[in-house]
């Protein structure tokens, strides 16, 4: 039987592919990635763009939030002020409304309610990095203004009834705003400017209508147990907001360790290869060497 | 004859053979290494015998020539496997080029430019960023350069396919030369052939014939059937006849829409020669398959994502009032929101209510420079509005390319096109290996074995050196005879 002759070439190809694979094998050593390429693995590269998208989705995610997180919490606190300071014209209408002060003390309750009604407009005009955060959509201009060409004296709301919503990876939505008037000019009784600006008018003379300063001030009572109730919403929305976040942080450390595991290269596994690769150039090369060596023609025996 | 000088006279045709014989050892020895040369065995013919008295004589031996070693079904059969093997091979070659413009991201780094899933999660995103803060300029400033860099990238992929494209349409363009002066050489081949040894093998002629066709079948694929004469006719493996009868069918190029086809005569190739073998083949399946798959996904993509948010946010309202509206002079269809530069055939498809998304990926650019244009308030709305912004971020789970989202469409095309590239090398690893048994066993038949020439020169050499012997003992055996018992007359 013949033999084909030119073995030592295709011994030769052998090691050329032991080569190429320990230069694989280094490169992925060295980039510690193991799909290098798209062929590599096909299914783990289509897979690796989803896990990648997923993780950013997150990742944008918690950024958004910690945003957010500070203009809510601005919103929460302005409404808490604006609750105690609700709470004190309360106390001090009702002692008007007893009717033991003289006319002096009932102007300067006037004139201090007239002074809170200026800092509640200060606190609904609240505005976090330059934008009013209860003016809906309108967020350039201050949204609440007093005119005090009549009296009792108007306060208006320029802003709009937009409501923003931040949206969650997982497609729900967190509400991230209440319009002013919902809050500060509810219709009826639960309108804070306008039992504020009714209650400032009772008492500016100094003399009593105790019918209309009494129902003025229940009005007022309502109108802070209905911003307590907007102030619910905000909360709600911080609790909603921490939750997630957590969550979308948990997520994406569970995320970004299957992405590792698919792509990342598996070290001591590569380096068996690696040491099997050289150990069979190695053999390769001294196989090489022994039969390609001339003594082993027949011409060197003649 | 059966005399003692007959005897000599066998023995000098004895030498004359051995030599003739040593000769042909010789040759195999010096073109050991020369490419398509087959291993030749010298033919040894006894002479006929004659009747002397009844009795018969043998008259010797003749070396009448050397006999190429060589297996015509096994080397067609190889051919035809080499032909598998360079298509596959080329093909590999132009996809991993091609894939190497789509590198998986790692996901380790913190840029994200370079991989176009990331992109378009990066672009998107920058959309819900801003409905934490819709009159953020730093959010602003970032949609924009999220989408340069979206669009950056996903027309440096288009442009690269486009310039590979090219690349292969010379390459083809250069294979048909070759092709040409390799069927030339084997019709010249021929006729030699024919002319000189109809009937039996035409030893280092055919060789040569053999080393061009085995040549051709890298380039292109083939089929080759013996005629009359021991001449050969090669065709296409599609029926294109391109040698036959002595006479070789140039192949010719032409440009069709900037397209190198091949033609013989008027009759185009392309296609054929692209399905037919041969690295030709595996450059043509290339350039018109798999490049345009990939560009066709690449341009749906494009397509889909620029017309899709260009709408989106001229539905809106920018940072300054601004509404979007149609620009007046405009023949491209752009508007005044446009984050993207409109695809070249948006006004076509407008108008027609086409599909046609050609050339939108390497056209595609973002050319929005003013932040404040990017409409994160719904129409009518003040600029604190973030409904649209929600809307544009909401885009990126929407079935819009095909179906599918954004980032589905580009998972799915890049396991498409790895799995494309792996069956590709595993057709061509297993093709490979086929060829190098092929050709294994082809050496095993044709190629010069030193061993067996060291030996075949030894016994050669020991055949010579047994007729010398001979002749001195016949020598002795004559000079006796002419002395006729008397030693010393003629030594």
């Amino acid at each position: 039987m013949r033999v084909d002759p030119n073995y030592i070439s295709n011994l030769t190809g052998s090691l050329d592919q032991t080569q190429t694979t320990l230069q694989q094998l280094t490169a992925e050593l060295s980039g510690g990635v193991r799909v290098t390429s798209l062929s590599t693995d096909p299914v783990a590269a289509g897979q690796n763009v989803l896990l990648l998208n997923q993780i950013q989705v997150d990742d944008s995610f918690t950024q958004s939030s910690n945003l957010v997180q500070g203009q809510l919490q601005v919103a929460d606190s302005a409404l808490g002020s604006v609750v105690s300071q609700l709470t004190q014209v309360v106390t001090l209408a009702t002692s008007a409304n007893n009717g033991t002060m003289n006319s002096s003390n009932v102007k300067s309750i006037s004139s201090q309610i007239a002074g809170i009604l200026g800092e509640v407009t200060t606190l609904a005009n609240t505005s976090y990095q330059g934008q009013y955060i209860f003016a809906g959509g309108q967020t350039s201009t201050a949204p609440f203004s007093t005119s005090t060409a009549t009296s009792p004296a108007v306060t208006t709301y320029s802003g709009d009834e937009n409501i923003n919503y931040l949206q969650m990876p997982n497609g729900g939505k967190i509400q991230l705003n209440v319009p002013g008037d919902q809050i500060f000019s509810g219709t009826g009784s639960n309108s804070v400017f306008a039992a504020l600006n009714s209650l400032v008018a009772d008492y500016a003379t100094g003399t009593v209508n105790t019918t209309k300063a009494v129902a003025d001030t229940n009005d007022l009572s309502t109108a802070l147990n209905y911003v307590s109730q907007q102030r619910v919403t905000i909360d709600s929305s911080i609790t909603q907001l921490t939750s997630a976040s957590d969550a979308v942080s948990s997520e994406q450390t569970q995320l970004t360790a299957a992405q590792t595991t698919l792509m990342q290269a598996d070290i001591p596994k590569i380096s068996t290869q690696l040491t099997l690769a050289e150990t069979q150039q190695t053999a390769l090369e001294s196989v090489i060497a022994q039969l390609g060596s001339s003594s082993n023609s027949l011409f060197s025996k003649l | 004859m059966g005399t003692i000088s007959s005897a000599l006279n066998l023995m000098s045709q004895a030498f004359d053979a051995d030599q003739a014989a040593l000769n042909v050892t010789a040759n195999n020895v010096a073109n050991a290494s020369t490419p398509g040369y087959t291993e030749e065995t010298p033919t040894w013919q006894e002479n006929d015998s004659i009747q002397i008295n009844g009795v018969s004589v043998g008259t010797g031996a003749t070396e009448t020539g050397a006999t190429s070693q060589r297996d015509r079904v096994l080397e067609e059969r190889l051919d035809q496997q080499q032909q598998l093997a360079s298509a596959s091979g080329s093909r590999l070659t132009a996809l991993n080029s091609i894939q190497a413009l789509f590198m998986p991201d790692s996901g380790s780094t913190s840029s994200t430019a370079g991989d176009i899933g990331s992109d378009i999660t990066g672009f998107f995103q920058s959309f819900s960023s801003l409905e934490a803060n819709p009159t953020n300029s730093a959010l602003r400033e970032s949609v924009l350069s999220t989408a340069s860099t979206l669009a950056t990238d996903i027309s440096n992929a288009a442009n690269g396919l486009n310039t590979q494209s090219t690349g292969l349409d010379q390459q083809a363009a250069g294979a048909v030369g070759q092709v040409n002066a390799l069927t030339s050489a084997i019709a010249q081949l021929d006729t030699q052939i024919q002319s000189i040894s109809p009937d039996a093998d035409a030893g280092t002629l055919e060789d040569q014939r053999q080393l061009d066709l085995s040549q051709l079948s890298q380039l292109v694929g083939i089929n080759q059937s013996s005629t009359e004469n021991n001449g050969l006719a090669v065709t296409t493996t599609a029926g294109q006849l391109l040698v036959s009868n002595s006479s070789s069918f140039q192949l010719t190029t032409g440009s069709v829409a900037g397209v190198t086809q091949i033609f013989a005569g008027t009759a185009n190739l392309t296609t054929q020669l692209a399905s037919g073998g041969g690295s030709l083949g595996g450059d043509l399946t290339a350039r018109d398959t798999d490049i345009p798959n990939t560009l066709a996904s690449l341009d749906q993509l494009a397509y889909t994502i620029s017309t899709r948010v260009n709408a989106q946010n001229n539905a809106g309202t920018g940072a300054n009032g601004a509404a979007g509206t149609a620009i007046a002079s405009s023949t491209t269809g752009a508007k005044t929101l446009d984050i993207f530069s409109p695809p070249p055939t948006l006004v076509a498809n407008t108008a027609s209510g086409g599909t046609d998304v050609s050339g939108a990926a390497a056209a595609m650019s973002a050319v929005m420079t003013d932040p404040n244009l990017v409409a994160a308030a719904a129409s009518g709305q003040g600029t604190g509005d973030n409904s649209n912004a929600i809307a544009m971020a909401s885009l990126t789970n929407q079935t819009i390319v095909n179906g599918q989202t954004p980032t589905t469409f580009f998972s799915n095309f890049v396991s498409t096109l790895g799995s494309t590239v792996s069956n590709v090398q595993t057709e061509n690893t297993a093709q490979t290996a086929s060829v190098s048994q092929l050709q294994s066993q082809n050496n095993a038949i044709s190629s010069v074995n030193l061993n067996d020439e060291a030996s075949a020169l030894t016994t050669m050499e020991r055949s010579y050196q047994a007729a010398s012997q001979m002749f001195a003992t016949l020598n002795t055996i004559m000079t006796s005879a002419l002395n006729l018992g008397v030693d010393t007359a003629v030594t």
